[in-house]
């Protein structure tokens, strides 16, 4: 049936034509948001040899586990506390805390600890007189082994029963942060 | 007694009325005008197709038909160079048709078309009309389907909904707006079709075995979004739509236009939509609202009774907020989020705001079609669309840049269909025909985000044939369809140097159908489906690798998935004994080898925001069965009533465990009571006065096992809905009023299926006040 030929004839070259179609290379984004590594910088009040904690994941999500460094803490030692947040997937690694200084309203870090008598105090605040957690007094008592969990959370309820000082319970928002640390007390 | 009631006819616009009367000794008359200069057409050819008798008007247009039974009856109007028209007409008391015929030598199709067995004829289908759209103007298209039996949805929020039909959804499910298939990220469970159901005048539900015509990767099931042709009507035509809800102090505004013009007929439709933020039972949902503009027209024009051109534009732009606090971080966040009564972020006070988490998402359609009757029972079709899907998600994130999108991404789509019809002087009907699409998906690297899914291009064509005939008092329907698909994927690797890695797949895909329709009786038939299908793993199961914000969980594809088959039989067994009662039960099976979903993984990811669920695309085999039952019945002369019914169940044979995202079983009931009389002034009458008290109940999903999901499935719901609506009737007008409840008690629900129920409940009660102005 002539038709038939016509659907042929119609359809065949746009065939051949359309095969040929080919993607140009994306252009690969660049991740300027993305958090590679958190270090917790602790330096004894007493003096002596200064203790970095880190959580670095270069590639992001997916590929090769991340790397996770604890720490050894002395017993009955206070600790002035630095958070630094880099992208260090850029060269030169991108200073991410500068971030959230500038968003300190919107965003608060929480330090749960599961070595008794180790705590971890606010040392900074926003604006509205909140803590932020960038800065952090830690205070260890007696030697013990455990984990430290920081988390930070976007666009907390920072006037929730309990937020201003640590408690994550009330605290709502959004984790964008959540790592662990195995420490020791010794 | 008997009252008489005037069916008045614009074109084929349909109301019927219903009276008093049981017995063999109705009649049916009426008059024929010619449209434009309304003069009397004699010489009509009137059919009753159910009884097989005709008759013709006599020189002043006047027929009639004596002692007719009750019943279900499509009657053709037919004369010699007049748009023809078929109607349907549940004949309960004597009946007069004022029938209104376009005397002007346009199209010959409608005729055609409506009057002959297309192939979804057999397959198992029901619609929605526009009357139902324009009574659900506060709803989306995929709400509008929700109340059919066997048809569900899938949710994130109110806005965002998307239909599931027999079990498939997403790229198991064909939509066609006006008779292309719909593109864009139809893959994502929070990516709604993008179309504006008022576009439409009816909206059809295909739960078929394999619908072979409308392009591959459909097993089965087909929703078909279609604009009427316009009428011939040498008037300007029109009608306003206007619905506020309460609940989201939403406003929804259509407009239509149309005329003919002996130049070319045109069509004009336009909408637009606004909701706040939502109430459920007990406190607001934050960030819910909806704003949405789409405009579409419509052109016709035809040739010497023998060439039709069509022409369709529509663009269709929508914003749509996503709960604030439904957007979590890791699975810490999700564990806090399920314990807390409220959701977080939940705000004392209404607003209309739109924040991030939200989606901007535009869809453009151009359509062409031409058909050509090469003579009166051979047709040849050509249709070349093009469609621009632009998505755009946007996540809270730092630094302002919450402005940019996290998800970017446009898709250009391009289709080309030939198809030839051969009637073979309607003894056979034969169809064959050929879809090319073209796909063209890129990321918008702007988003400074990897993709979750890849850039590629993919052809994909298709050839089918499907062949219809009647064989010893059966109805017959066979076709077979072949789809070769090229994708070229351009994907990022992941890793800390990220190289650009190419794919390029190639699929052959098969699919058959048989479909036979048998009728016992007059009042009763049978059909039977069997259909198989095959539909190759679309992009993002094969590559989607990334977090999914909304759903917590780090989803990844896999390039060695095969295509999946399924195999489906469907038995329709459809009784309709009176006018008083009808009874329709689909019984479906469907059998998948190498069915594709995602699965949770034994692994938890950790990465510095915590630890995610992996999820993976996997294939096992799997059964899909179930029932959808409905019937509706007359009390008495003024009550009517329905009741549906719809049960599924979803079974990964391979491991004998449930599959995951089915819908729950549910049971809808409604009854109605009209007014027969109408009330009113001389000029004005109040007619088909309703009142419809509803009731919808779903089950709890108990197929599910715990480790399936993070929180056990929700309780069963039920929800009690209540409708007033009247018609506003004078000579040169129709007013059609409602008022409605929805949830009117105020019930605090959580549905299985919407996204939403892990951090909110759904929405509570809300009022709807619609009006619609025809002219």
């Amino acid at each position: 049936m002539n038709w038939k030929l016509l659907v042929v004839a119609i359809l065949c070259p746009s065939a051949l034509f359309f095969t040929g179609c080919d993607k140009d290379d994306p252009v690969i984004p660049n991740e300027e948001e993305l958090i590679t590594t958190l270090n917790y910088i602790l330096t004894p009040q007493s003096g002596g040899d200064v203790i970095t904690m880190s959580f670095q994941d270069l590639d992001g999500d997916g590929g090769t586990s991340p790397t996770v460094v604890g720490g050894t803490l002395s017993a009955n030692e206070t600790y002035d506390g630095t958070l630094e947040l880099l992208n260090e997937s850029e060269t030169p690694a991108e200073d991410i805390t500068e971030e959230i200084e500038e968003e300190d309203e919107e965003h608060q870090f929480f330090f749960q600890s599961s070595i008794s008598n180790l705590s971890i105090a606010y040392d900074d605040e926003d604006d509205d007189g909140n803590p932020i957690g960038l800065s952090s007094t830690l205070s260890t008592g007696a030697a013990g082994e455990g984990n430290i969990t920081i988390t930070l959370i976007h666009e907390p309820t920072k006037d929730g029963e309990g937020v201003s000082s640590g408690d994550i319970t009330n605290a709502e928002g959004e984790i964008d942060i959540e790592v662990t640390f195995p420490v020791s007390v010794q | 007694m008997f009252s008489k009631k005037v069916i008045l006819y614009f074109a084929c616009v349909l109301i019927s009325f219903n009276s008093v009367a049981q017995n063999c000794n109705l009649t049916i008359e009426g008059r024929v005008l010619d449209e434009a200069p309304n003069t009397p057409l004699s010489y009509v050819n009137i059919l009753i197709q159910e009884l097989a008798t005709g008759t013709t008007t006599d020189t002043n247009g006047n027929f009639r038909f004596d002692d007719v039974c009750p019943g279900h009856y499509h009657m053709t109007f037919s004369h010699i160079g007049c748009e023809g028209d078929r109607i349907h007409l549940d004949l309960i008391s004597d009946t007069i048709l004022n029938m209104k015929l376009s005397h002007t030598p346009t199209s010959l199709s409608t005729v055609l078309i409506e009057g002959k067995k297309s192939n979804i004829i057999l397959q198992p289908n029901l619609s929605v009309n526009r009357q139902a759209i324009e009574d659900n103007a506060n709803h989306s298209l995929s709400s509008m389907l929700e109340i059919e039996a066997g048809v569900h949805l899938i949710k994130n929020g109110s806005g965002i909904s998307k239909p599931i039909v027999q079990g498939l959804y997403g790229n198991r499910l064909t939509i066609l707006n006006n008779g292309i298939v719909q593109s864009g990220q139809q893959w994502g469970n929070d990516h709604s079709p993008e179309i504006d159901p008022f576009t439409a005048d009816k909206i059809t539900v295909v739960k078929g075995t394999s619908a072979i015509e409308y392009g591959s990767g459909n097993l089965g099931s087909v929703i078909l979004v279609e604009p009427k042709r316009i009428s011939n009507d040498p008037h300007l035509h029109g009608q306003i739509n206007y619905a506020f809800e309460t609940n989201g102090r939403g406003h929804n505004v259509n407009a239509r236009l149309s005329k003919y013009t002996p130049l070319f007929a045109w069509k004009i439709n336009g909408t637009v939509r606004k909701y706040g933020d939502r109430k459920s039972a007990n406190y607001f949902l934050n960030n819910i609202g909806t704003e949405e503009v789409s405009f579409a027209i419509q052109l016709e024009k035809s040739l010497k009774d023998r060439l039709f051109l069509d022409f369709y534009a529509s663009t269709f732009n929508t914003r749509l907020g996503i709960l604030r606090g439904s957007h979590i971080g890791n699975i810490t966040d999700l564990e806090r989020t399920l314990i807390s009564e409220v959701p977080f972020f939940t705000e004392p006070d209404f607003s209309y705001g739109l924040e991030a988490p939200k989606q901007h998402v535009s869809h453009q359609l151009v359509k062409g079609k031409a058909k050509y009757f090469l003579q009166e029972d051979q047709i040849l079709e050509l249709i070349l669309a093009g469609q621009i899907n632009n998505r755009k998600e946007f996540d809270v994130r730092r630094s302002g840049r919450s402005d940019v999108p996290s998800l970017n991404i446009a898709q250009n789509t391009f289709n080309a269909e030939l198809k030839y019809t051969n009637e073979f002087d309607g003894k056979w009907k034969l169809k064959i025909g050929s879809q090319n699409i073209m796909t063209d998906n890129t990321n918008n690297p702007n988003t400074g985000i990897l993709p979750l899914i890849p850039d590629y291009f993919s052809w994909k064509t298709g050839q089918y044939t499907t062949l219809s005939k009647t064989l010893f008092s059966i109805d017959w329907n066979i076709g077979v369809r072949y789809d070769y698909e090229l994708q070229n994927v351009v994907t990022i690797s992941r890793g800390i140097d990220k190289e650009i890695v190419r794919y390029k797949n190639q699929f052959h895909n098969i699919s058959s159908v048989l479909s036979t329709k048998y009728e016992i009786s007059n009042s009763q038939s049978f059909s039977w489906n069997i259909g198989y299908a095959t539909r190759n793993p679309a992009i993002n199961e094969l590559y989607s690798n990334g977090l999914h914000q909304g759903v917590s969980g780090i989803e990844e594809g896999d390039i060695d998935l095969v295509p999946e088959k399924a195999l489906k039989n469907t038995l329709e067994y459809k009784w309709i004994p009176n006018t008083n009662f009808s009874f329709n039960s689909l019984f479906y099976h469907q059998h998948f080898r190498k069915y594709i979903s995602l699965i949770p993984q034994d692994e938890i990811r950790e990465t510095i925001r915590g630890f995610f669920p992996v999820f993976k695309y996997e294939q096992t085999d799997a059964n899909l069965y179930g029932i959808d039952i409905s019937t509706q019945f007359t009390i008495s002369n003024s009550f009517f009533g329905m009741l549906k019914y719809s049960y599924l169940k979803g079974i990964n044979t391979e491991d004998d465990i449930p599959l995951v995202f089915m819908p729950p079983n549910s049971f809808f009931g409604s009854l109605v009571y009209r007014t027969n009389k109408q009330i009113g002034l001389s000029k004005i009458k109040l007619d088909a006065s309703e009142i419809e008290i509803n009731n919808r109940y779903v089950f709890k999903q108990n197929n599910l096992l715990t480790e399936q999901d993070f929180v056990p499935p929700p309780a069963a719901y039920n929800l009690v809905g209540i409708k007033i609506s009247t018609n506003i009737i004078s000579s040169s007008y129709k007013i059609r009023c409602f008022i409605k409840a929805d949830n009117l008690f105020n019930i605090a629900y959580r549905d299985y299926l919407n996204r939403q129920r892990y951090f909110a409940d759904d929405i509570g009660i809300s009022f709807t006040i619609g009006i619609n102005y025809k002219f």
